[in-house]
């Protein structure tokens, strides 16, 4: 497991936190830790991604636990936390006293619009990367395009997804496992 | 009468506890309803937090879900908004305690183990199967969010130039994100 020293992981993970606006958070992490500072691979980042859709609880905060945990331990995870909802938090208690103070009522215009746009952007070009690093063989594919279709288009609900496809590609991988000499890097 | 005036305090002191503990459990209950991709948990977090315990109503739960969309961070911080309509500071942080602390102690320890047992064969067999799982996801979010974020001609013309220049330059997302914003406002005025 590569270790990253505590302070510039949280300071990387609370600037990855505060920036990320508009929505596709995931693909905002997978900018900042793998490809600009290369601390996790893309195939980890799949993983660690995944185990967090699997698992309970918003995933932003779970995917900053999880990353954290990978690159400092159980000190990284708690200060992950910590960094991603902290500036938020702030922000957004500052936000709701003067909501409560009859300060404003917000309305999601056409800059939240154009934001949520230009995220669009990012997540397709985070995805593409992310389809050429970490997907291996056409058994990867067919899993992935599935997956897809099921959860974008045909709208069905994730959990069921994961778990119906979970089975289904084990046993495509099981089924014909890939050539895997002793050693073998992955 | 010292006895009963003796209770009354007691139950005055209590009740914010127990006023507090119902909002930290509500969100804790509804943490664990989020798998997967968290926009599923909103119907069920509007019943609880308006119809049910009335901590807001119909309209400021909207409004704190949109200032909760212009703020970094997760948007489940709209429980930050929710607790402090419902108990002030003390319920601001007990609903985000109860919504982010539970799930994240749980995804650290599944990581801990996960990671021990990374090196074995089957868990790399298990790897191997969910990643591209993980992909599709990742594909399908992309989805779902244009769908949501591109409805005309200029949110339309925003993402394809957004993504012209991800791929082109090595420009921070925000910097494009925050552009945009502009572009788009200006456009829309």
């Amino acid at each position: 497991m590569r270790r990253i020293r505590l302070l510039p992981l949280v300071l990387e993970l609370a600037w990855t936190g505060l920036v990320s606006l508009g929505g596709g958070r995931a693909a905002y992490f997978y900018d900042s830790l793998v490809v600009r500072r290369g601390w996790v691979s893309s195939d980890q980042f799949v993983q660690d991604l995944t185990l967090c859709q699997i698992l309970p609880g918003p995933n932003f905060s779970n995917l900053a636990v999880a990353l954290g945990y990978r690159l400092g331990g159980w000190a990284g995870a708690a200060w992950g936390l910590v960094a991603i909802l902290l500036p938020g938090a702030s922000i957004l208690l500052a936000l709701a006293m003067l909501y409560a103070a009859g300060a404003f009522s917000p309305s999601a215009g056409a800059l939240m619009h154009g934001m949520g746009a230009a995220v669009v952007g990012l997540v397709i070009v985070a995805t593409g990367k992310m389809v050429r690093a970490s997907l291996r063989g056409s058994r990867a594919v067919v899993v992935a395009t599935l997956t897809f279709l099921a959860v974008g288009p045909l709208a069905v609900n994730t959990a069921i997804v994961i778990a119906v496809m979970a089975v289904v590609s084990a046993w495509l991988h099981w089924a014909a496992p890939p050539p895997a000499s002793a050693g073998s890097g992955r | 009468m010292a006895a009963l005036g003796r209770a009354a305090a007691g139950v005055r002191r209590v009740r914010p506890v127990i006023a507090l503990a119902t909002l930290a459990g509500t969100f804790l209950w509804l943490s664990f309803l989020c798998v997967g991709g968290g926009l599923g948990v909103l119907p069920e977090m509007q019943r609880q937090v308006v119809d049910r315990h009335h901590w807001v109503t119909d309209r400021e739960f909207v409004d704190g879900y949109t200032l909760s969309q212009l703020t970094p961070g997760p948007s489940m911080l709209v429980v930050v908004f929710v607790g402090f309509r419902a108990h002030g500071i003390a319920g601001a942080m007990a609903a985000t305690l109860g919504m982010f602390v539970p799930t994240s102690v749980l995804t650290a320890v599944v990581a801990h183990h996960w990671g021990s047992l990374r090196d074995r064969p089957l868990a790399r067999a298990v790897e191997r199967a969910l990643t591209p799982i993980g992909v599709g996801l990742m594909a399908a979010g992309a989805w779902t969010l244009a769908r949501s974020a591109v409805h005309d001609v200029v949110s339309g013309a925003i993402a394809a130039a957004a993504l012209v220049v991800f791929l082109a330059l090595r420009l921070p997302p925000i910097v494009v994100v925050l552009a945009a914003g502009g572009v788009s406002w200006l456009a829309g005025s």
